[in-house]
């Protein structure tokens, strides 16, 4: 067929409904990944711990980073949800779905950033007299997350591709509705070329955003994005720095 | 002790009769630690009184930072007494009763500050807010207040101009004074030093050390282990010779010169 048989006028004659689709993959990947963070890292946590509990970490992250996303959405939607007598929306049968999956992948992504940050961290909190929670959430964590975020970018990236198999259960992603126009529009390539630079541009996107995400926990800040957001509170501690100086030793 | 110590003393730090008087504040009692099959420490007893500076040295291997690294219970004693401040933290020694009330590990290391050879400083955070977190999750002080004793304890050790910086912006010796403020902030009845001088560049060593030398002055009762046997012969009160996880002399000022110890006198003979 020559080129000029393909009518990619199409594209934007079905734009609202291509992105709509692209919308709605979206929305499940991030609600997912929300999940998958928290389920991620309690898994990490119960990974890290003795023999009992890092077993069953250990078993969940090996079955789930092993089903593949298709069977997975079957088995939630078809499977488990007349085991358990619960009618899942396709919605939330996707976001289940991608949650069960991602937190198996995560949870390594998470071990072994945790495990990247020096004893000497937490020991020094510890000796400080902080409780271990208190040393988690304002030593290791935040040094560890600056590890973990280009990974967990890529995760995000695979997320939102992997929406497109929820097309089996029916649920209205970008995949699904070119299905849809190709039935009226008999032009397969046009449209899932459109599908397929929809997803690029989405992955872009996100490689952009979790790299300035990155950069703004840079310390020392370092570059425009990280100065702006750590700028406030380096001109406030400048400012105690200069009232200080100014009173020598109120204390002494 | 000696009267008349090799270095006078500048201070008004109280002479040595009066911490070997005072009941300690520090005691170990038949301390063991082991590492699997591994025995590290051989039955340690050592007693550490108010305003005392401890310096324990000896060759590496030898068990001085896992008498340090038990104190603050970070490494725990398999058997011994530990006691700070009149109260148990230790597992027991064997054969005899155990103690009546332990007390927790979170209220010892409250109470006892502790510098490392790495100086493991938070490198997300500032050289302030590495002083002021503890003082706001240790003290619960507000966040005004926590930041205003973390640049008067930055004053103390000259690096208030540094406040602002990250500790990848300080040099190694201001790392490690940063340190020292932060373990000082929160007013410890004791301080540990844990070879504070052996990750830095030489010409970086006398700064560390001025700033341990103020703080002795102050009365502070510190345990140091250390390499800098220089050092040591000025301050320390109580010099303790350690090998092969036992303590094989201890003695004053005196010990550096003329060590009683045949093992002792070999490892000086080696090292100065």
């Amino acid at each position: 067929m020559p080129l000029a048989n393909y009518d990619w006028g199409l594209i934007w004659d079905y734009r609202s409904d291509l992105l709509n689709g692209l919308l709605t993959a979206l929305e499940v990947a991030v609600v997912a990944l929300v999940l998958s963070l928290v389920c991620g890292m309690l898994l990490a946590l119960l990974r890290m711990r003795a023999a009992p509990f890092s077993w069953i970490a250990a078993i969940y992250i090996n079955v789930f980073r092993g089903i593949p996303a298709l069977v997975t959405v079957i088995w939630v939607y078809f499977g488990v949800a007349l085991a358990i007598d619960v009618k899942f929306s396709v919605f939330q049968a996707g976001v289940i779905a991608l949650t069960l999956l991602y937190s198996a992948f995560l949870a390594e992504i998470f071990r072994s950033a945790l495990e990247a940050i020096p004893k000497g961290q937490q020991e020094a909190g510890l000796a400080l007299g902080m409780k271990p929670a208190r040393v988690f959430f304002s030593v290791t964590l935040p040094q560890a997350t600056k590890i973990a975020i280009p990974n967990v970018g890529n995760m995000f990236i695979g997320m939102v591709k992997d929406t497109s198999v929820f097309t089996v259960i029916g649920l209205l992603e970008v995949v699904r509705v070119t299905q849809n126009v190709v039935a009226t529009t008999f032009q397969p390539f046009v449209l899932y070329t459109a599908a397929a630079a929809l997803y690029v541009a989405v992955a872009f996107a996100i490689d952009f955003l979790f790299r300035l995400i990155e950069r703004t926990m840079e310390a020392p800040p370092d570059g425009l994005l990280s100065r702006a957001v750590r700028g406030r509170r380096q001109r406030r501690i400048q400012a105690l720095i200069d009232a200080e100086t100014a009173s020598p030793s109120a204390s002494a | 002790m000696r009267a008349t110590p090799t270095v006078p003393r500048t201070s008004d730090h109280p002479d040595s009769a009066t911490p070997s008087q005072a009941a300690p504040v520090v005691e170990l009692r038949q301390l063991r630690k082991s590492f699997g099959d591994l025995e590290v420490l051989k039955g340690i007893d050592l007693a550490v009184r108010p305003g005392e500076h401890v310096v324990l040295f000896g060759p590496s291997g030898s068990g001085k930072s896992t008498v340090l690294r038990s104190i603050n219970l970070l490494e725990p004693p398999t058997s011994g007494s530990l006691r700070f401040d009149g109260v148990e933290y230790g597992p027991g020694i064997p054969g005899e009763p155990q103690a009546a009330e332990r007390g927790r590990p979170i209220d010892l290391r409250r109470n006892i500050g502790m510098v490392f050879q790495q100086f493991n400083l938070f490198p997300h955070l500032t050289a302030l807010e590495n002083v002021a977190l503890p003082l706001r999750s240790v003290r619960g002080c507000k966040r005004p207040q926590a930041e205003h004793q973390a640049a008067e304890a930055l004053r103390r050790v000259g690096l208030l101009e540094r406040a602002a910086h990250y500790p990848r912006q300080l040099s190694g010796g201001q790392q490690q004074r940063v340190a020292i403020a932060r373990a000082l902030a929160l007013d410890p009845q004791v301080m540990l030093f844990d070879e504070p001088t052996s990750a830095l560049d030489p010409e970086l060593v006398g700064g560390v050390l001025a700033t341990m030398r103020e703080l002795a002055e102050t009365g502070m009762t510190m345990l140091i282990v250390t390499h800098e046997l220089g050092f040591a012969r000025e301050i320390g009160d109580l010099n303790v010779f350690m090998e092969d996880g036992q303590v094989v002399e201890t003695g004053d000022r005196e010990i550096y010169a003329g060590p009683t110890n045949p093992r002792t006198s070999a490892f000086l003979s080696a090292v100065l």
